[in-house]
């Protein structure tokens, strides 16, 4: 065995022995000739030993396991799944005969062991590393001949990376049991799993608070240690504060510094002194991790889609503000801000020809845009830093701000079409306010495009906005100020471009026709917007939005109605009125309920999103799909009727036996929310492609395509 | 939108911007500013590289992990590559003068240069006080900081973390990776990944 060749001597004097060693660290994995292989691999600081398990010989169905058993010279330790901060875990790789699979290594409760400001995970003195094979039907033979190349790491305050080639024949007919002792303490040594206990964590103030309920009533009441399994998540050397409330066990310990991975489940293994082995629990993580340095680095790496917004997860501020302006620019195209763009387009028609009202109006529209984007930016970022669970297009989980909308919508669609004057209606004081300052007017449309464009704004800036909520708070407000900016840009360059603004036609009896033609978008907003309360809050919440809108165009017709005479408005106006009061009564606690049955996840083919499906699935072998959806999405509607709902993609979707999980967040929900955040996106639309095997998963863009999908499946392995 | 929302936004952000500071050297975050003699006695401070990127390496010749990416050439060309395009190297080495490892400077400058090593300064860090500002947990264990003094890479110097030399072919170089985007004035992709190698060998404080 040519591993022995590392003496403990050469690491103690580097200086002198700095190129041999590098030679004897190469011949290490290449000087191991296959003829040479036996059971057992010595080295200065172990001993190792492939070992089997076959009490009734080697057949189906019956138990088989094999191991390797490493004896460490004193002080010496090899390293455990997570090797901590330093250090790498021992690894297998088996040729066995065709068909059989050997599992994982069944890691063995580790131990800590301090290295100054250092911790590590592993084993000291002897231990066995075991794996369970299942035996195929139809195995057949004397003998079944085991071969494993194993690499370890062991480390005093030194450390040797260490391997060797092993080779074992199991005899099938006879029983190999001459190490039952060593394999029944490594299952003693296993952290077992407990039927019915129940852990959680949280993210709170840089730590992760685990809790854990109905641990088994001999460990009640214990000093308890913590290890996590995945590594680069928490600090290593931080010893767990622990306590117990009653029955659960709660563990607070602080989140690495060079944190490296947010998973959504912790699998932790527990122990206490006095006894072998552990509990093996896994925590699901409540709440978002803190953001990473480069979030989604690697998923966006392999995005397959066209997607120029989505590819770039990491943005420069540069670039972030460079995409916040473009986005800006393009919802003007969107269909929410449609209907502000007919009142502008309006307002132009109506001024034409007086340049320096337009331009003045064009500014303060500008400015009602920015202040309305930075107000909403910061509200948001307010309520997260208070911890609230929210995103982009929070807004629009509010029943309430929804029919609020669908109210002012149905109002400007009503004046419109001419069923009422907004000069009627108002007393007249307020009214010639309104005409000595038309620039608070603009401003005032400048909010409402806003209020109406943030359901679009997700889709083209969700990189750009996930981004922004981790940068520091002027900067963040930056970013979403020159969104507005953008949104703005077309109408204060058509305001201050005197040949544009002369090219637009004059005035005359067209402008009445044109005006009525507008009132018909703001009816189809109306329309969406009651599709969108009905998603959040049933068929009676939508209801009794309707019934409230009637009310509404009633009262606006009773009290501005032109043709009326005082006589009608004043009798008219009082029954509207006392009708709006009893809509008000009916509709308030209607809009207030939210549906409790989750009408967009009742397609068979897609399954609520639930953080443990996805892990069940990969854990089976499936890849999952996940589609982050709402109801007010406008982007991910379309992307659903199109590419989701397209035959050829479920077909695609039936040959991989893609498990399809919806995220409904139409309404608030700190799981979905926390998912986004671990993904780095603030808004929806996501679209989430998991493989099995542990790959990352894939980020697809948020404009989907039938072609892109398809390639996205195929490029699943298997 | 009431204007003492965005004064509550703008203060809470600030508290958490200031929390995340305390952390040693984050990703993002201003690299610790520190100040160290290298092996030829002169005194070097990161202040004195402002507006150059620099990496920063921790060293240890006693470590395998470290011989398999001097011995196989790996890091001396990363380092020379860098230093030809305006790097700034620095090998810092944190073993305790009392430690098995540890090497006298003229040891260890002697070592870097039969190495064929690229660095621009190896320093003499035994008191840890650099490796535990930085929180260097391996060797290696490697950061990239740019030259606003921002520390834009913090990790293993490739993504194979094993002892053979035969790995380095097939592995990505996250080193060489965030160089070329951050002298190209792109963000790092790749920004934090789990360090490899042995333990840092410190001195107990």
């Amino acid at each position: 065995m040519p591993c022995p060749v590392l003496s403990i001597a050469r690491w103690r004097t580097p200086g002198a022995a700095a190129l041999a060693a590098a030679v004897a660290s190469a011949g290490l994995f290449l000087a191991q000739p296959a003829a040479a292989a036996g059971a057992v691999v010595t080295t200065p600081q172990v001993r190792a030993e492939l070992v089997a398990h076959a009490p009734e010989g080697v057949a189906p169905g019956k138990p088989l396991q094999l191991g390797l058993k490493i004896e460490h010279q004193p002080h010496w330790h090899t390293y455990w799944k997570n090797p901590g901060d330093s250090g790498l875990p021992t690894r297998f790789e088996w040729t066995l005969a065709a068909g059989l699979a050997p599992g994982d290594i069944d890691w063995p409760a580790p131990k800590r062991l301090p290295l100054g400001p250092l911790m590590n995970y592993g084993y000291e003195g002897t231990v066995l590393l075991p794996v369970t094979v299942q035996v195929p039907a139809g195995f057949a033979g004397p003998a079944l001949d085991v071969r494993l190349r194993a690499d370890w790491l062991v480390c005093k305050d030194v450390c040797i990376p260490e391997g060797g080639d092993f080779a074992l024949s199991v005899p099938a007919q006879a029983a190999s049991a001459g190490h039952a002792a060593l394999f029944a303490a490594a299952r003693a040594a296993l952290p077992q799993p407990v039927p019915g206990a129940q852990a959680s964590a949280e993210v709170r103030d840089g730590a992760l608070v685990v809790r854990v309920a109905g641990l088994p009533a001999d460990w009640q009441g214990r000093a308890l240690d913590l290890f996590a399994e995945t590594a680069g998540v928490l600090a290593n050397a931080a010893r767990p504060e622990t306590r117990w409330d009653g029955a659960s066990w709660q563990a607070r310990v602080p989140l690495d510094p060079a944190r490296s991975a947010g998973p959504a489940a912790m699998p932790l293994v527990l122990t206490t002194a006095g006894r072998d082995g552990g509990l093996a629990v896994t925590a699901a993580v409540t709440t978002p991790w803190p953001p990473l340095p480069a979030p989604g680095a690697a998923a966006a790496a392999t995005a397959p889609a066209p997607a120029p917004a989505a590819a770039v997860a990491p943005l420069g501020l540069g670039l972030a503000l460079a995409l916040a302006l473009a986005g800006g620019l393009l919802l003007n195209l969107m269909p929410c801000v449609f209907p502000v763009l007919s009142l502008k387009l309006y307002g132009f028609a109506q001024h034409a020809g007086a340049r320096r009202t337009l331009l003045a109006g064009g500014l303060a529209y500008t400015a009602g845009v920015v202040l309305s984007f930075v107000a909403l930016a910061a509200l948001m970022l307010a309520l997260r830093a208070g911890g609230e669970q929210i995103g982009w297009g929070f807004q629009l989980q509010s029943p309430a701000f929804v029919a609020a909308l669908a109210v002012l919508f149905a109002l400007i669609g009503l004046n419109l079409a001419g069923a009422f004057e907004i000069g009627t209606l108002l007393p007249s004081a307020w009214l010639g306010a309104r005409a000595r300052h038309p620039l608070a007017d603009s401003l005032l449309t400048g909010v409402v495009a806003v209020a109406v464009a943030s359901p679009c704004t997700a889709p083209f800036m969700g990189a750009s906005l996930g981004f922004a909520v981790t940068l520091p708070a002027w900067q963040a407000l930056a970013v979403f100020a020159t969104l507005g900016l953008g949104m703005a840009l077309p109408y204060l360059a058509a305001c201050a471009w005197p040949g544009l603004s002369a090219r637009l036609p004059r005035p005359g009896p067209w402008m009445a026709h044109f005006r009525t033609l507008m009132a018909f978008p703001m009816f189809a907003t109306v329309v969406w917007l009651v599709w969108v309360l009905g998603q959040q809050a049933g068929i009676d919440g939508a209801a009794a939005l309707l019934g409230l809108l009637v009310a509404v165009a009633l009262t606006a017709w009773a009290l501005g109605a032109p043709a009326l005479g005082p006589r009608a408005r004043r009798g008219f106006g009082v029954a509207a009125v006392a009708l709006l009061a009893v809509a008000l009564a009916w509709a308030v606690p209607a809009l207030r309920h939210e549906a409790t049955a989750r009408a967009v996840a009742a397609d068979e083919r897609w399954q609520p999103w639930t953080a443990e499906q996805v892990r069940a699935a990969l854990a089976e072998g499936r890849p999952v799909f996940v589609d982050f959806t709402a109801a007010w999405c406008v982007t991910c509607q379309f992307n659903k009727r199109t590419v989701l709902d397209d035959p050829e993609v479920l077909r695609a979707f039936d040959a991989r036996r893609v498990l399809l999980l919806r995220a409904d967040w139409t309404r608030r929900d700190d799981a979905i929310s926390a998912e986004l955040a671990r993904m780095g996106r603030s808004g929806v639309p996501v679209y989430v492609l998991h493989a099995p095997g542990g790959a990352a998963p894939v980020l697809l863009g948020e404009i989907l395509t039938v072609p892109g999908m398809q390639r996205a499946l195929a490029a699943l392995p298997g | 939108m009431p204007r003492n929302t965005l004064a509550a936004a703008l203060l809470a952000l600030a508290a958490a911007a200031t929390t995340a500071q305390a952390a040693p050297a984050t990703v993002g975050q201003p690299a610790p500013a520190f100040r160290a003699v290298d092996t030829g006695g002169k005194t070097v401070a990161l202040a004195d590289f402002k507006g150059r990127h620099v990496v920063l390496e921790w060293v240890n010749p006693g470590c395998p992990f470290v011989v398999k990416h001097y011995g196989s050439g790996n890091l001396p060309g990363t380092q020379k590559e860098a230093t030809a395009r305006g790097v700034i190297w620095l090998a810092i080495n944190s073993t305790a003068a009392g430690h098995g490892d540890h090497m006298a400077p003229a040891a260890l400058a002697a070592w870097m240069k039969q190495h064929g090593a690229g660095a621009t300064h190896t320093l003499m860090d035994a008191d840890g006080t650099v490796g535990r500002a930085y929180g260097a947990r391996t060797t290696p264990h490697m950061y990239v900081i740019d030259p606003s003094g921002t520390l834009v890479y913090a990790g293993a110097i490739d993504s194979k973390p094993t002892a053979n030399p035969a790995d380095i072919a097939g592995a990505t170089n996250h080193v060489k990776a965030a160089l070329a985007e951050t002298l190209a004035g792109k963000p790092v992709t790749v920004a934090q990944t789990r360090p490899y190698g042995c333990s840092v060998k410190y001195a107990p404080m």
